[in-house]
């Protein structure tokens, strides 16, 4: 395999997008991408087009090459990708893999999506589930999993709240997150209640939004920018579907980081900072300890210590994270990505983690069997 | 209870009383699914239909306090109950009238009862867990 890098990203803000379409949305992050790239449209091998909601809520399909031709890429393979919370950077993973494979040279991934229509309601998954037909919905799947941490290792209410307080101090400092007001932890306990213990400020918003990168061979890299970033390792796994499964911890996280750390050859001790799949609050928490930044049950503990905020050893969701941006779900993990590109070039801004050098990107996709259907990790280099 | 409600998915539960869970085995493996696979996913032999267990433990749960889906009372509650007798642990709703009685490692047993509407909006039988202690209905 070749080794692969980030040549170009674009993103637009998190949230209400009323008047523009979804695929002027995927068009204006592949055009500021491809320009951010310094190459030209006829240059790229292949595009990869992440959505998952547009053909229940716009009855849309094969977006993708409506999407890239307003760029000025046709004729190339051009694929539709849905992988739930993780279709952003299934994406991603395909294209580095077509680019580190040697089939392509440069390669786009696009992720945009619009959510923010009346009465989307609450996502559950198909119809045809028998879990899905017996109540479950994506809340109280997540408030299952903060009631077992809750009992099992003795995380409080007021860690999981911290979470949405951290994650919201960092989205005051990016002006593209959708909520950037602070708030407390008394704040976030008294909103609400959603699924005990999850309030309405722990669980994330619906979020309109796109993001795209530009992959290109580490060989070519260096004639379009001085600016690219090393794709060092790009994994997805998905649920082991065993029962029983244990649902105070994700396997997928630490099967998932334990390969990427192996291929990048670097250990959690070398993350310099991280963006995570904080949708819920108890999420970022279980996190933590699956991609090694602690040990198990340890993460209301490692969180509170304020080891994960901006100044702290491994801040976590410098961006404001999905709490505070909102979650425009295919675009989700590909914005993870562009937010990782900027720390590492240190354009980050006010989110910028000093020095950074080293950045991982962790998604989750979706419940299956009380497991999960897909879990990516990205880690980028400089 | 309605007899000519429809169960909220086919093939799912034997009404009773008692009321049973359709699960299967795989005599090859030796292991319990629930809801009954196509074929054994470990081996792709056949499986055998079983009953399963109606006794259980919670494992975990969590209430809905938000508007419910298919017609389910507001709040309801699920959760993830331990069929030891089999080592299976599996999804299920938890009885709407009874969570305030719902916690950690609670004894359940199986019933089968009229609760919210199916895909087509019909009333409907669904499975749920009740706490076993008390509050018989
Ligand atoms: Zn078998």
């Amino acid at each position: 395999m070749r080794s692969v890098d980030i040549i170009g990203v674009g993103i637009t803000n998190f949230g209400k997008h009323i008047e523009t379409s979804l695929v002027e949305l995927g068009g204006r992050v592949a055009i500021e991408a491809i320009k951010d790239a310094g190459i030209k449209p006829s240059q790229i091998n292949a595009g990869f087009f992440a959505n998952m909601q547009a053909a229940n809520i716009f009855t849309d399909f094969t977006v993708g090459q409506n999407v890239f031709w307003q760029a000025g890429i046709n004729s190339v393979p051009v694929f539709n990708i849905e992988n739930a919370c993780t279709s952003g950077s299934s994406a991603f993973n395909l294209a580095w893999m077509g680019v580190a494979s040697g089939m392509y040279d440069i390669a786009i991934v696009v992720g945009a999506e619009k959510l923010v229509v009346p009465n989307l309601g609450l996502m559950q998954a198909g119809s045809t589930e028998l879990d899905t037909l017996e109540g479950l919905v994506v809340p109280n799947a997540f408030a299952m999993r903060a009631n077992l941490h809750m009992a099992t290792y003795g995380t409080t209410k007021e860690q999981l709240a911290m979470v949405a307080v951290k994650n919201r101090r960092h989205a005051g400092l990016n002006p593209l997150a959708q909520f950037r007001s602070p708030i407390t932890v008394e704040e976030v306990l008294n909103a609400p209640m959603i699924a005990d213990p999850l309030t309405r400020l722990s669980c994330c918003p619906n979020a309109d939004g796109a993001a795209a990168v530009v992959l290109c061979a580490s060989d070519y890299s260096r004639q379009y920018t001085s600016r690219s970033v090393n794709v060092a390792a790009s994994v997805l796994v998905t649920g082991s579907y065993e029962n029983p499964c244990n649902m105070a911890q994700w396997d997928a996280d630490r099967r998932a980081s334990s390969i990427a750390y192996e291929r990048a050859g670097l250990g959690p001790q070398d993350l310099d900072v991280v963006e995570c799949h904080d949708a819920f609050t108890i999420s970022e928490i279980v996190h933590y300890e699956g991609i090694g930044l602690c040990p198990e049950g340890e993460g209301g503990r490692l969180l509170e210590s304020g080891a994960t905020s901006l100044g702290g050893k491994i801040p976590v969701n410098p961006s404001g994270g999905l709490l505070s941006k909102g979650h425009p779900v295919a675009a989700t993990a590909v914005a993870q990505i562009v937010e990782g590109v900027r720390q590492l070039r240190g354009e980050a801004g006010a989110c910028q983690v000093e020095g950074a050098k080293v950045f991982m990107a962790e998604c989750m996709g979706a419940d299956k069997a009380g497991d999960i259907k897909s879990c990516t990790v990205n880690i980028l280099q400089n | 209870m309605n007899n000519d409600l429809k169960p909220v998915m086919e093939g799912i539960f034997e009404v009773g009383p008692p009321s049973r869970l359709n699960g299967a085995i795989c005599p090859e493996c030796n292991k319990k699914f629930f809801p009954k696979p196509m074929v054994c996913p470990h081996c792709l032999g056949e499986v055998q239909n079983i009953e399963l267990s109606t006794e259980g433990k919670i494992y975990t749960y969590s209430i809905l306090r938000t508007k419910p889906p298919y017609g389910l009372p507001q709040p309801y509650a699920v959760g993830w109950v331990d069929l030891e007798a089999d080592g299976l642990r599996i999804f299920s709703l938890l009885d709407p009238d009874r969570i305030s009685d719902l916690d950690f490692g609670k004894r359940v047993t199986l019933r089968v009862g009229a609760i919210g509407v199916d895909n087509n909006g019909q009333a409907c039988l669904r499975y749920y867990f009740t706490p076993k202690d008390g509050g018989e209905q």
